[in-house]
This record gives structure tokens, C-alpha cells and sequence, in this order.
């Protein structure tokens, strides 16, 4: 999914809610991001356009709070607890996903796959 | 900013160096084609010499003769199919295209193991039985005589008994010996036997085109013909009444009537005809060339094979009737024009091969009007003429004479060639055009006229297909990787030889649709598949070198990225981003990200190369716009990390050399994407590149980059021993023996790094330059090494800081001055505008630079000219001239420093090669 900077976003998304683990002092959540407008968006290897500075999900680890709330590798994250994340920083996006006194955050994530599936239901009927 | 340019390699220069340091024609890729004595098959060698910047191929048939006799003996098996054939030509025609295919492949793959076999076979057999060689040719001849009377035993002979004749020839090799064969009594057994079989009308054709062809000195051999061809043979030949031969008058005459003469006689004779049809050959194979009637041999040999076994004796003997010779050149080019196909096909092939190497004949050719009926051939309909008059073609185009290309070009041949490329569909044929334009291609006055006949159509027909890339890739079409085919190689470099012609030339191929698009591709198909050391690659990343030579001045909309306030401070973040925003369309977006960007910490970050924000796009970006994408970068420095070829290292450096150039947003962003994606340490190794050309286009791309405040830091300190190490020192040099362009490109860009920098100019102190430097002033006998090594000293001297520990080691004022007297080397040689001796007089303290503005206007006068000097120069000079570039280098510094000099030190971090700020102040990839 692309966007075009300063227009209107119209993307499938689909809501997942992420309980954190407790782990001593820590949150987990269970997952890890990549990209950020401060990163090299070429490098993303999961973004269909290589401009796309989006925060991506990048890895999932197994068993954890992500992998059981239904969080996939690849999944873009549009925003964080109504946050918008598809301008951001990386490191504010790590931050808003980290804060220490949620114990849940509710993402928006689009992912290819539900766009095609909406693509697919709507040229059905 | 005229100023800015610094030094950009002119494409002209390299493509034109490439061409001078390889006269033309450097690369030759040789096909000869031989058969050997012992082996009747043909060989083919080529010789591709390493360095070819320009490479001609050109092919060569040697010793024809044999060639002829393989095929013919190949052909056997395939005869009787072909020949049959009511029409007589048909037979010629398929015979045309074995042989074509043959050679015209140009040797690779060359020997065809039927033909060679099947010849060696019937060779050895006839060796086996007779026992011959060569000495007892005249032995064979007596047997011939006998021949008439013993039909039987020779009609019992194996069907190299046919060949046999031959043999001798083909152990020989030479033609002399066959002229000696030459024996009456053959003759008039043939006569005998054969006369009464007039042929049937297809044999008859080829019978009478090879007969007029044929040159009897002899007194004998005419008589034969007369018989056989009866009076009408006297006839004039039409297109070559210098040609007086008799015979060779005959042919029109012949060709006519021999068909209705013969006509009613049919079928019943052919086998008589046939041998006959061999014996006219017999001259053009005595030639050893692929004389342009062999093709009627072929077929007749064909036809005697099939023979062969009942056929009578006579053939045999008519076949070694040696009373022929080659034709001459004004023949064969009269031949070129003869009604009948195959003749005109193996004329091209002949004169192909005559014109092969030889520079006199080529000039024979074009003096003899060989030149436009064999551009007029390009457009014949049938393959096996086009084709062999566009081998010809090519080889009459290769070489020093530019005459032979001004030749073709003035028949339009250009156009013609473009035509039949966009025509055909044989690999071989586009092969050889694409050649022929490679050739034509070296000279500089047909460049312009190569682009604007056939620049659209090589792209289409040849680099975009065999680049893989698409312009509207489907979704389920999978991306296609480059072939690397000989077409593609010989059309990449045709326009690498193009691309060099200039600004117009570069506008052209800017803007050709889908040419920058699919050489990108290309290039990174090849470093995908980590191939990369090939021609191809070479000449893809040498147009794109080329093309990216004053993107910034020369692309439309420049204007709209040039940036000068907001350039030449990286620093000044905020700022260069509200101008970008002017210029351009992203503006919303833009007015978030600055947002972001203040919210980002601390002045650490104002450093806006750490987070370079490219403009958006909206669109996939294509065509000439990729040149300076910041995405080339990787691609040229994967190629500058895996290539092991110096042209290809060489373009590539010089490619980030252009794009790094210049003062605009682009060079901005290339500048700091170099180093973002770790290409300084990449550079940096190069310089310890055995390959001259290498190490200068990385020093003067490391002087390009520089323009980059954080890049002139990361390169001062990490590059300067290496860009040291490359300097002679002393009287000897080092052991690498860099030319003198070189030795001065290192010391220009030794001096930019040092300018406005006093740590660099440590460093430079530390790796023990200073002795060098002192060495190549006072001793060097360059007077532009001396310059420059002059100017690098007065800048370390200007650094009032430094004067202490240079004072310790020994150095005093007078080092660091420019050898005033008794030199006359330096400034002698230099434009006048430009005076060394001013420099002593101004100090690089900081106090100076803040009068830039007397600097300034110097630099705008001299940088623009200078590069258009540059440019025009470098058409025939090597490199960029050292005057010129070393005035460009001495002023740059100072158009900078007004900008640069606020920040330079403020963020000074020890920073390594690879800076760690670069690399991404963030994990990519953090985990939550």
C-alpha cells in the first residue's frame, strides 16, 4: 500500500489489540518494527513502494502477545492507540508502542493480503 | 553554479579516451576462416584484444577454397533434397545458407562437425585409394585421361572419388599449384561426355552464370567453354566492360540463353550438366575465397554427389580443371550487381573477406564505388545477400580510414543499415549491423547522424528487449534479466561511442524513450547475477557514465533543483528544505517532516545529511531522472565493489563522479547517499587499484564528493594515505607508475580536502606527504604536477596553526612556495586569467575566506569556461587538461567556504570511514 504524502490515505486496515507481557520491568509486546521517515525506505523489503517510510512489523516472535493477538510479519502499522505512525520516526514509533503505563495498545495495521481479499470479495458481487 | 562544477569527467573525454587509447578500433574480434590443409574444415579465430573501448569485428573467410569444398561435401547428404529443384537458383540458395551460417557466424562456434567429417571421410577414402598428395597431382591427371574411356571403375569409385580433384587443391593450399593441373585432355573428355547432356533448365542457369566467371588463361579451357556454352558467349558483360575476359562477358549472355537452349533437352542430362556446373566453379574455389560463384558449386557439387557413384568419370576430370583464377576486385564488385542472387551473396562474402584486415583494398572498394551497391544490397529481399553485404559492410567499416565510413554514410547507408535492422529478424544479420554502426560509430562526424537515424531503433529493437526490461511489467511477468548477446554488446557500444558526442548527443539519449530505463535494468540484472565483467556491462555503465555529465546543467527543470544558497550548507537543514518545498510539489508532506525534524532531539540532528529527505515522488521516477537517483549509487558501487573490469570500474567511478558534481539537490543527495551507503571505504580501496584510469576517476569522485562537508571529513581521515601512497615519490615513482593525469588528479584532490580544513591538512602532514609534495614541486617534470603539488603546499602553509610542527620537521616558508625561480614549468603553461602567484599571497586563514567575494567572481568567469574548454578538449586530449582543472580546484574552495565555514567544526565527530551517524541513528528494527 503507498501513499501519497499530504493526500488522504485510503487503506484496508484491520484492528489488533495487543495485551502486553509483563516481564519484570518490562512490556512485551513481542514484535519488532523497522522503517520510520528517517530510514532507508529502499531497504524495506516488505513495503510495495520503495518510498513508503512506514513503521513495518518486521518480525514476530513466536508464542508471544503480537503472534496470539493475530500481528503477521509484514504488516504495516498505520497508527498506534489512534496515534498516526505512517509519519514518523522510528524511534517515535518504538516510543509510542513502549509506553510503560499501557498495558494494551491497539493498533490499525494494513496488510497486503486483506486488500486483496477486499479486492477479490468486491469483484465478486 | 558554474563554480561548482568541479571536475566532471566529460563523457566525451572517456568514450573519445577510451577511443584514442585504443585507436578506434580496439577491440578486433577476428573470425578467419580457414581450412587447413590436412582437414578440409574451416576454422575461426577470433581475437578480441582487452582493451577495446571501440571494437570492430570483422570477419574473415580464408582460404576459401576449401570452405567451398567442405560445404560442397557437406551438402551431399543434404543435395538431393536441395537440388532438384526445377529452378536452378534453388539449389545455389540453400547452398548460400549453409554456408552463410558457416561463417558468417564469425567463427564461434565455426566448424560445422558434419561438414568436417563428411569431408574428411570422403577425403580419406580418396587418399586411401590413390594414395596422393600433392606431388602426385599430375598422376590424377593421367588417370583422367584414361577417364573418358574407363567409366566403369570410376563410377565404382566411392563418392570421395568425386572429391578428388579437389584434394590436391586443398593439401596445397596455395593456388599456384592448381594452375598447373591445368590439363587439355580433361577437358575435352569432359567435353565429350558431358556436352551431349546439355542440362536440364535449372542446371542450366547455374551453369551459365558460373561459366562466364570463370577465367581460362589457358588456350585450351576457352575452347571448352565455347563448346559447351556455344557462340553467344562472346558477349559483353555489361557491368564490367573493363573485364574483358571472355568469359566473363559471357555471363549475361548465358544466363539468358543457356536456359532456352537447354530447356528442351530436360530432365534426361542432368548429371552431365552438373559436372559441367563443377567445373565452372572450379575457379572461384581455386580463388580459396568464398569467390562468389562458389554458391553455384555448391549446388553442382551437391548434385554430383548424389551422382556420384553412377555418374561418369568426366566429372572428375572437369573438376580439376585448374585454368581458372580469382577475380579481381573490380569483378567481384561488378558481381555485386549481378542479376542473379547468389552471386551477388558470395560476392559481398568475397569481398568481405578480400577487405578483411586489408586497409588497401577496403580503400580498393571504396575507390571502385564498391561502396554504395553494397548499401544497396542492404535492402535486397533475400537473407543471404543482405546479410553478407552488411559482413562486408562491416568490415570495409573497420578501421583507421574514415574515409571507408565516411563512404557508407554519404550513400546513406546508415538509414539502410537502420532499415534492415528494424526488418530482420536473423541474430547473425542485426549481429553484423549492429557492428557495422559500432564501426561507423568511432568517427566523430557520423555520431550525429547514427542518433538521429537509429538511436530510437537500437533501443527499441535491441536494448530494451535484450535488457529484460518492460516498460509495463505485467503482474504475473516475471522480471527479466539481461541477455548479454552480441547484438546487444555491439549496439550498447555503438552508442557508448555516441553518447560522447556532446550535450546534443547526451540530450538525445537522455531522452530516448526507455533507453536509460533499460540500460538501469541491464546493469542491474548483471549485478544481480554478479556477472559483471563483461563488454556489455562495460559499455551499459560507459553510457551511463557519459550521460550523467552535467545532469545538472543539462536536464530539463535543472533549474528548479539548483539551489545554490541552500547547497552549499548542508547544515542549514531547515532552510534547504522550505526551498525545496518552493520548488516543487510536495508541499504539505514537507511541512510535516520539517515538523518532525524539529521535534528530533538535539543539533545532532540538525545535520540534514543524516536524514537526507528525498523529495516524494508520485510517480515511479523514469527515464533520464534515474541517472541521479539516489538509488544508482548502489547500484554503481556494487559494480565498483565486484567488477574485476578497469573500463567498467573506471565508468562507474566516473559515473558518481558527474552525478556528484555540480551544486544542486541531486548532487546533494548523491554526495551523501555515497557515503550513507558505505561507498567512501569502497572508493577509498580503489585507489589502490593497479589500473591507472581507476585510481584518477576515484580520486577526482572523491574530490566531487568532498563538496560534502561530512564526506571531506570521513575522506581526510581515512583516504589520505592511500591518495598519498599514489604520489611519486622522489625521483622514483611509486611502483605502480601512475600517468601524469593521474598524479594530478590525486594532488587536486588532495587539495580540496585539505581547503577549509586544517584537521585534513594534519592528516595530510601526518602520512608524510609533505616530502613528496616538496619533491614533486621542486623536481617533477610535469609542469602541472608541479602546479598542483604548489598549490596543495601553499594551502598546508596558509594554516598559520600547522606553521609549528611543519617548522619542527624541518620545513620553512620557502618549501611551501611555488618554485618561482628558475622554474618555468609552472605557471608559464597556464592561462593567463589565472596566476599562481597570487595564491602565496593569500592566506587560507579564517579571515580570508570571509572575503570571498573577490574569490567569487573569478570563479564564475573561469569555472563555466573552463569546462567547456574542458569538454571540447577532451574530444581529442585524454583527460581533462591539467591547467584547466587545476584553476577550477584552486577556485572551488573558495565559492564554498562562505557557507561551509560556520558549521565545519561544530560537529566534528571522530568519525570513522563509514560514519556511524550515516548508517542510521536508529536500529532498523527495534524490537517492543
Amino acid at each position: 500500500m503507498s501513499f501519497i504524502p499530504g493526500q488522504p490515505v485510503t487503506a484496508v486496515v484491520q484492528r489488533i489489540e495487543i495485551l502486553k507481557l509483563r516481564d519484570g520491568d518490562n512490556l512485551i509486546l513481542g514484535f519488532s518494527i523497522g522503517g520510520g521517515i528517517d530510514q532507508d525506505p529502499s531497504q524495506n523489503p516488505f513495503s510495495e513502494d520503495k518510498a513508503d517510510k512506514g513503521i513495518y512489523v518486521t518480525r514476530v516472535s513466536e508464542g508471544g502477545p503480537a503472534e496470539v493477538a493475530g500481528l503477521r510479519v509484514g504488516d504495516k502499522i498505520m497508527q498506534v492507540n489512534g496515534w498516526d505512525m505512517t509519519m514518523v520516526t522510528h524511534d517515535q514509533a518504538r516510543k509510542r508502542l513502549t509506553k510503560k503505563k499501557e498495558d494494551v495498545v491497539r493498533l490499525l495495521i494494513s496488510r497486503k493480503s486483506l486488500e486483496e481479499v477486499v479486492r477479490q470479495s468486491m469483484m465478486q458481487r | 553554479m558554474p563554480a561548482e562544477v568541479k571536475q566532471e569527467q566529460s563523457p566525451s573525454n572517456q568514450t573519445s579516451l577510451a577511443m584514442m587509447q585504443e585507436p578506434q578500433e580496439v577491440v578486433e574480434e577476428t573470425v578467419t576462416i580457414e581450412e587447413d590443409p590436412g582437414t578440409p574444415t574451416s576454422h575461426v579465430s577470433v581475437v578480441t584484444s582487452e582493451d577495446g573501448t571501440t571494437r570492430r569485428t570483422e570477419t574473415k573467410v580464408t582460404k576459401m577454397v576449401k570452405t567451398v569444398t567442405t560445404r560442397t561435401v557437406r551438402q551431399v547428404p543434404l543435395g538431393p533434397d536441395g537440388l532438384p529443384v526445377p529452378e536452378g537458383s534453388s539449389p545455389l540458395g540453400s547452398y548460400t545458407d549453409s554456408i552463410d551460417r558457416r561463417y558468417m557466424k564469425n567463427g564461434e562456434r565455426f566448424i560445422t562437425p558434419q561438414a568436417t567429417s563428411t569431408l574428411t571421410r570422403s577425403y580419406n577414402n580418396y587418399s586411401d585409394s590413390y594414395n596422393d598428395t600433392p606431388d602426385t597431382q599430375f598422376r590424377h591427371y593421367t588417370l583422367h585421361d584414361g577417364y573418358g574411356d574407363m567409366p566403369d571403375n570410376y563410377g565404382s569409385l566411392s563418392r570421395g572419388v568425386n572429391y578428388r580433384p579437389y584434394r590436391p587443391y586443398m593439401p596445397t593450399g596455395g593456388y599456384r599449384p592448381e594452375n598447373s593441373y591445368t590439363l587439355p585432355i580433361r577437358k575435352d573428355d569432359y567435353g565429350h561426355v558431358a556436352q551431349p547432356q546439355v542440362p536440364m533448365g535449372s542446371s542450366t542457369v547455374d551453369l551459365n552464370r558460373s561459366q562466364p566467371e570463370r577465367f581460362q588463361p589457358e588456350p585450351y579451357g576457352l575452347e571448352d567453354d565455347r563448346r559447351s556454352l556455344g557462340p553467344e558467349d562472346e558477349e559483353p558483360y555489361d557491368l564490367e566492360p573493363d573485364y574483358s575476359t571472355a568469359n566473363r562477358r559471357t555471363l549475361p549472355g548465358r544466363t539468358i540463353r543457356e536456359p532456352l537452349r537447354n530447356g528442351p533437352r530436360v530432365r534426361g542430362y542432368e548429371d552431365p550438366i552438373e559436372a559441367e556446373l563443377i567445373d565452372e566453379r572450379h575457379p572461384y574455389i581455386h580463388g580459396m575465397y568464398p569467390a562468389p560463384l562458389a554458391q553455384p558449386e555448391r549446388g553442382s557439387m551437391a548434385s554430383l554427389d548424389r551422382m556420384g557413384g553412377r555418374r561418369s568419370p568426366s566429372i572428375d576430370s572437369i573438376r580439376k580443371d585448374p585454368r581458372w583464377r580469382d577475380p579481381d576486385l573490380p569483378e567481384v564488385i561488378a558481381m555485386l550487381g549481378h542479376p542473379i542472387d547468389p552471386v551477388k551473396s558470395n560476392a559481398a562474402a568475397y569481398l568481405q573477406h578480400l577487405c578483411y584486415e586489408n586497409d588497401k583494398i577496403k580503400k580498393d572498394v571504396r575507390q571502385l564505388k564498391g561502396i554504395p551497391v553494397l548499401v544497396s544490397l542492404l535492402d535486397h529481399p533475400k537473407a543471404e545477400v543482405h546479410r553478407k553485404a552488411c559482413g562486408a559492410l562491416r568490415n570495409i567499416s573497420y578501421g583507421k580510414d574514415h574515409d571507408n565510413k565516411v563512404a557508407i554514410k554519404s550513400c546513406d547507408g546508415i538509414p539502410a543499415l537502420i532499415r534492415l535492422l528494424r526488418k530482420t529478424n536473423d541474430m547473425e544479420v542485426r549481429e553484423l549491423i549492429t557492428g557495422t554502426l559500432w564501426n561507423l560509430s568511432s568517427y566523430e562526424p557520423l555520431k550525429m547522424v547514427i542518433i538521429n537515424h537509429g538511436l530510437q531503433t537500437m533501443t527499441n529493437e535491441v536494448i530494451i528487449p535484450h535488457s529484460g526490461w518492460e516498460h509495463e511489467p505485467n503482474e504475473d511477468s516475471k522480471p527479466r534479466d539481461a541477455e548479454w548477446t552480441t547484438v546487444f554488446k555491439n549496439t550498447s557500444g555503438c552508442l557508448r561511442n555516441v553518447s560522447s558526442d556532446g550535450a546534443e548527443a547526451r540530450r538525445r539519449l537522455r531522452e530516448c524513450e526507455g533507453l536509460v530505463d533499460a540500460l538501469l535494468h541491464a546493469l542491474q540484472s548483471a549485478v544481480g547475477k554478479k556477472d559483471m565483467d563483461n563488454k556489455s556491462v562495460e559499455n551499459c555503465v560507459c553510457i551511463m557514465r557519459n550521460l550523467s555529465y552535467h545532469v545538472h546543467k543539462e536536464v530539463p527543470g535543472a533549474e528548479k533543483f539548483q539551489d545554490p544558497s541552500a547547497l552549499q550548507a548542508p547544515g542549514s537543514a531547515g532552510t534547504q528544505r522550505k526551498k525545496k518545498d518552493d520548488a516543487g510539489c510536495f508541499g504539505g508532506k514537507k511541512a510535516k517532516e520539517e515538523w518532525f525534524n524539529q521535534g528530533r532531539k538535539n543539533g545532532e540532528h540538525d545535520k540534514n545529511y543524516d536524514t537526507l529527505d528525498l523529495p516524494k515522488r508520485t510517480e515511479p521516477t523514469k527515464g533520464f531522472e534515474l541517472l541521479y537517483q539516489p538509488e544508482v549509487v548502489r547500484l554503481y558501487l556494487s559494480l565498483l565493489t565486484e567488477s574485476q573490469n578497469y573500463n567498467t570500474l573506471e565508468a562507474a567511478a566516473g559515473a558518481l563522479q558527474n552525478l556528484s558534481a555540480g551544486q544542486w539537490t541531486w548532487s546533494n543527495y548523491i554526495r551523501a547517499t555515497v557515503r550513507k551507503e558505505k561507498g567512501l571505504p569502497i572508493l577509498v580501496e580503489l585507489l589502490r587499484s593497479d589500473s591507472d584510469k581507476v585510481v584518477r576517476a576515484v580520486a577526482i569522485a572523491l574530490r566531487n564528493l568532498s563538496i560534502d562537508r561530512r564526506n571531506k571529513d570521513l575522506i581526510g581521515s581515512y583516504a589520505m594515505r592511500d591518495l598519498v601512497s599514489n604520489l611519486p615519490s622522489g625521483q622514483q615513482r611509486p611502483a605502480k607508475n601512475l600517468e601524469e593525469d593521474t598524479v594530478v588528479a590525486i594532488l587536486n584532490t588532495i587539495h580540496e580536502i585539505i581547503t577549509d580544513s586544517s584537521e585534513n591538512a594534519r592528516s595530510l602532514i601526518t602520512a608524510q606527504a609533505i616530502d613528496k609534495l616538496v619533491a614533486i614541486n621542486r623536481t617533477s617534470q610535469s609542469a602541472r604536477e608541479t602546479k598542483a603539488a604548489s598549490h596543495v603546499l601553499q594551502t598546508v602553509w596558509s594554516y598559520k596553526e600547522l606553521r609549528n610542527a611543519l617548522t619542527k620537521d624541518g620545513w620553512n616558508k620557502t618549501h611551501f612556495q611555488p618554485i618561482a625561480a628558475g622554474t618555468p614549468k609552472g605557471s608559464k603553461s597556464c592561462k593567463p586569467g589565472y596566476d599562481d602567484t597570487t595564491l602565496p599571497l593569500m592566506e587560507k586563514s579564517q579571515g580570508h575566506r570571509g572575503c570571498s567575494g573577490g574569490d567569487m567572481i573569478p570563479m564564475d568567469e573561469l569555472g563555466p569556461d573552463g569546462y567547456s574548454t574542458i569538454d571540447q578538449r577532451d574530444k581529442d586530449s585524454k583527460y581533462k587538461s591539467s591547467d584547466i582543472s587545476s584553476d577550477l580546484q584552486e577556485r572551488e574552495p573558495l565559492k564554498n567556504d562562505t557557507n561551509r565555514k560556520h558549521y565545519i567544526r561544530s560537529n566534528r565527530p571522530t568519525v570513522s570511514l563509514v560514519d556511524a551517524c550515516d548508517v542510521k541513528p536508529q536500529p532498523v528494527d527495534s524490537w517492543v
